[in-house]
């Protein structure tokens, strides 16, 4: 092996191994961050620094607070399980009833402080239609 | 009528396809031409079925035929004629007619330009392309057809309307851009198992597929860059890349395609790399199925992931298939493609090639590491862990920076050697003034911060080492003409793939200014009533009123912002909505609201807001205000790669 694939072989083992390091050893919340399923999340009383959950917003669970409107608590549900979910900040438009979610944060007291929020990208939604009569 | 058309052309495409495989095996076992011509008509003709399906999806777009349930579910009455188009990629079956109907076009290209030169190339080509073809027929005809009829017990008054965040140009035109791009890369893939499968690589083979590429990185990269752009411009997060998933799976194909079209001018020059090469070109395209996997699967939760889940099992089987064939032919024809590949030189620009190649591969990889790493944590222990933004960052700033001091280094070296004096003189220009540069910030700049100091350093470099092989080719322009005009343009028009490509590599430069940019972002969330003021960032922002208005489609309650500097003189007025689409609706639940923002743009910064909700009984506006240095430098760089590719593209008169 010549020098060049020599230098090239070593920088690809660092680097790879650097790969390794941050998401397999590195304890840090902001590089990974477990998924949970809501159901698993019910079961749970202890207290989680970083958890990432998807699922859909409860129907009639949303509570936007009178004194700020950027404040709302909401429950989001997958199958039977659901999970209270409380989040300061702009919330996305696509957020409402029954709009898939992924929300991200703490996880204390059965309830998820959410850092993050975000709906289904506007580019991928597939909504039931909404202007039609039964016959 | 025109929908039973449609369906019908489908199922006929998928007739057709079927029979080319006949006719395939035929040749393949009888070895007469007229089946291997038969079946390329079969192809052709799948082709065409395709078009005919995709013109009559578009006609019932355009009149509305709303007995359609894809037609009923991105259109309405009100939509624009533009947006009615716009709808044929807006959803999963539409979107999947589309990548058929971009697929056939370049086949019709492919098979009418390139294998008219390229014989040998044929029969493989066809096999390839109809197992791709027949993919996605399959899948268009019993999975996701847009022909598909609603529900019976139901009359359909009026379409749902496309989103109100897809009526956007950039939004328009960025899927589609980004389709040529994906499955342009199907050709490339072909083209370079049909070689060698057929042993028959050869210099015209390799010019070929460099122009193919080069055609597919071109709509790649515009493709990236719009999603940003609109990303930017109407989601309302003030960013244009989060690491998401889907961003990933459209990053890692346009990298190991830049590979590619670096090394594979190794290839061209010293007929060196063809292993490696293979691997990167079908590589591109194998990325970019793992990307429409991903997209289409649910395997991995993202907020750009189609809704419908089933198509994550058949997308996989194909992408394995397809992985196992391109790894059988891999060692079948490894010695055919083994070659000397001796680079003996850290200071050659093949050995300059080499390690640009091993960066973007390293990116790739980090990217895929990353992108991956819930389902392989998943398969690991049963936990599924997500890599955040940090991750990707903390990988690839580094990684990036490299890159670009790279791409100045390339153009200081000879092919096969460059000597140590020569390297001392071409490296003096670049290295001084990228070390006054990188000292200026460290002595100026209020806040330091290492990245930016290398990033400002790479760039400096990088320009001046371009910038200086320009004018030394100017120079010897200048010889035969007096006119500086006529001297430039021909300089410019002397090596158009050389040139091209340096405008390209100045283009990333210009990107890199913009990701500086992000070092220094700062926002702030805000609660201000008619009159109100707050102080931020050196701005102070005044809230003039909150009005609303009844519009066509939508409702809007319209902010008045002055924004004024810290010398006290007024900069402009800034006037972001919040818009509510549907709103007749007596179903709140089916209404849209919509944050329609305002940006002030500057070369320098954007002032970026956002109208997030109103409390009309306190008459209080919420809104976000973002600070966004340098960003326009994103999409100047943007537009300049693009149109360096598309210089480098263009055919010479001497050519035609």
């Amino acid at each position: 092996m010549n020098k060049v694939n020599i230098s090239i072989s070593i920088i690809f083992v660092i680097v790879i191994s650097w790969i390794f390091y941050l998401t397999n050893f590195k304890q840090d919340s902001s590089l990974t961050v477990r998924y949970y399923s809501v159901a698993e999340l019910s079961d749970i009383s202890n207290q989680i620094d970083k958890v990432k959950v998807g699922g859909y917003i409860k129907p009639n669970s949303i509570v936007i607070s009178e004194e700020d409107q950027l404040e709302a608590s909401f429950f989001v549900y997958q199958n039977d399980d659901s999970v209270k979910v409380y989040y300061y900040g702009i919330r996305p438009d696509l957020f409402k009833d029954d709009a898939e979610v992924v929300v991200s944060g703490s996880f204390d007291n059965s309830q998820i402080s959410a850092t993050e929020l975000q709906t289904k990208c506007a580019s991928r939604y597939e909504g039931d239609l909404k202007n039609t009569e039964k016959i | 009528m025109i929908s039973q058309i449609g369906s019908i052309a489908i199922s006929l495409a998928g007739g057709l396809i079927f029979s080319s495989f006949l006719f395939l095996g035929l040749f393949n076992f009888l070895g007469k031409k007229n089946y291997l011509l038969v079946a390329e008509r079969a192809i052709l003709a799948t082709c065409y079925s395709i078009f005919l399906a995709f013109f009559c999806l578009l006609n019932e777009l355009l009149v509305s035929n709303f007995n359609l349930q894809y037609v009923a579910q991105y259109t309405s009455y009100e939509t624009p004629m533009f947006f009615k188009v716009t709808a044929l990629w807006a959803g999963q079956a539409g979107s999947l007619l589309f990548w058929s109907f971009i697929t056939s076009i370049f086949t019709v290209v492919y098979i009418y330009t390139t294998l008219k030169r390229m014989n040998s190339l044929k029969f493989h080509s066809y096999l390839i392309l109809a197992f791709i073809f027949s993919f996605f027929i399959l899948l268009s005809n019993f999975i996701a057809n847009p022909f598909d009829p609603v529900s019976a017990d139901i009359v359909v008054q009026n379409g749902n309307g496309l989103n109100p965040l897809l009526q956007n140009f950039f939004m328009a035109i960025h899927p589609p851009i980004l389709y040529v791009g994906f499955t342009g890369s199907a050709i490339v893939f072909v083209m370079a198992l049909a070689a060698s499968i057929s042993k028959d690589i050869t210099f015209d083979w390799v010019q070929s597929i460099r122009r193919w590429s080069l055609f597919v990185w071109t709509f790649l990269s515009a493709g990236i860059i719009l999603g940003g752009y609109w990303a930017y411009n109407e989601l309302g997060w003030g960013g244009y890349w989060a690491w998401d998933p889907v961003e990933n799976s459209s990053l890692m194909p346009w990298l190991t395609l830049t590979a590619f079209i670096h090394s594979s001018m190794i290839q061209e020059k010293r007929g060196m790399l063809k292993k490696w090469n293979f691997l990167l070109a079908t590589s591109t395209y194998l990325l970019v199925i793992l990307g429409t996997f991903i997209t289409r699967s649910g395997v991995i939760s993202s907020v750009h992931s189609f809704t419908a889940e089933n198509l994550g099992p058949m997308f996989f089987s194909f992408l394995s298939l397809l992985i196992l064939y391109t790894v059988f032919w891999f060692f079948k024809r490894k010695s055919y493609l083994d070659t000397d590949d001796r680079i003996d030189s850290f200071t050659s620009r093949e050995g300059g090639f080499l390690y640009n190649n091993l960066i973007l591969i390293l990116m790739c990889f980090t990217i895929m590491w990353g992108t991956l790493f819930p389902i392989l944590s998943e398969a690991w222990d049963g936990n599924k862990i997500y890599v955040g933004a940090s991750y990707f960052n903390q990988l690839n700033i580094p990684i990036g920076l490299v890159l670009l001091f790279l791409m100045g280094i390339g153009p200081l070296l000879s092919w096969n050697y460059t000597s140590k004096d020569i390297l001392l003189r071409r490296f003096k220009t670049p290295s001084t003034i990228s070390f006054i540069s990188g000292f200026s910030y460290f002595l100026f700049s209020a806040s330091f911060q290492l990245y930016v100091l290398v990033a400002i350093m790479g760039i400096t470099f990088t320009l001046t080492s371009i910038l200086g092989e320009f004018y030394k080719s100017y120079k010897k322009q200048k010889k035969s003409s007096s006119n500086v005009f006529v001297s430039f343009a021909s300089m410019l028009l002397s090596n158009r793939h050389k040139n091209g490509g340096y405008i390209v590599h100045i283009g990333i430069v210009l990107i890199f200014v913009g990701f500086i940019g992000r070092a220094f972002e700062v926002e702030k969330e805000f609660s201000l009533a008619p009159g109100q003021q707050i102080y931020f960032a050196n701005y102070t922002f005044k809230l003039n009123s909150i009005e609303s208005e009844a519009r066509d489609n939508h409702y809007a309650f319209l902010s008045n912002i002055d924004v004024i500097d810290k010398e006290n003189q007024f900069l402009t007025n800034l006037k972001p909505e919040k818009r509510i689409y549907f709103y007749w609706n007596s179903d709140p639940e089916k209404r849209q609201p919509h944050s329609e923002l305002d940006i002030h743009s500057t070369i320098q910064k954007d002032i970026y807001s956002i109208f997030s909700a109103y409390d009309a009984q306190k008459n209080l506006g919420y809104f976000k205000i973002m600070i966004n240095p340098l960003v326009n430098w994103v999409w100047i760089g943007g537009i300049m790669m693009v149109i360096g590719s598309l210089f480098a593209f263009w055919p010479s008169r001497r050519k035609m």
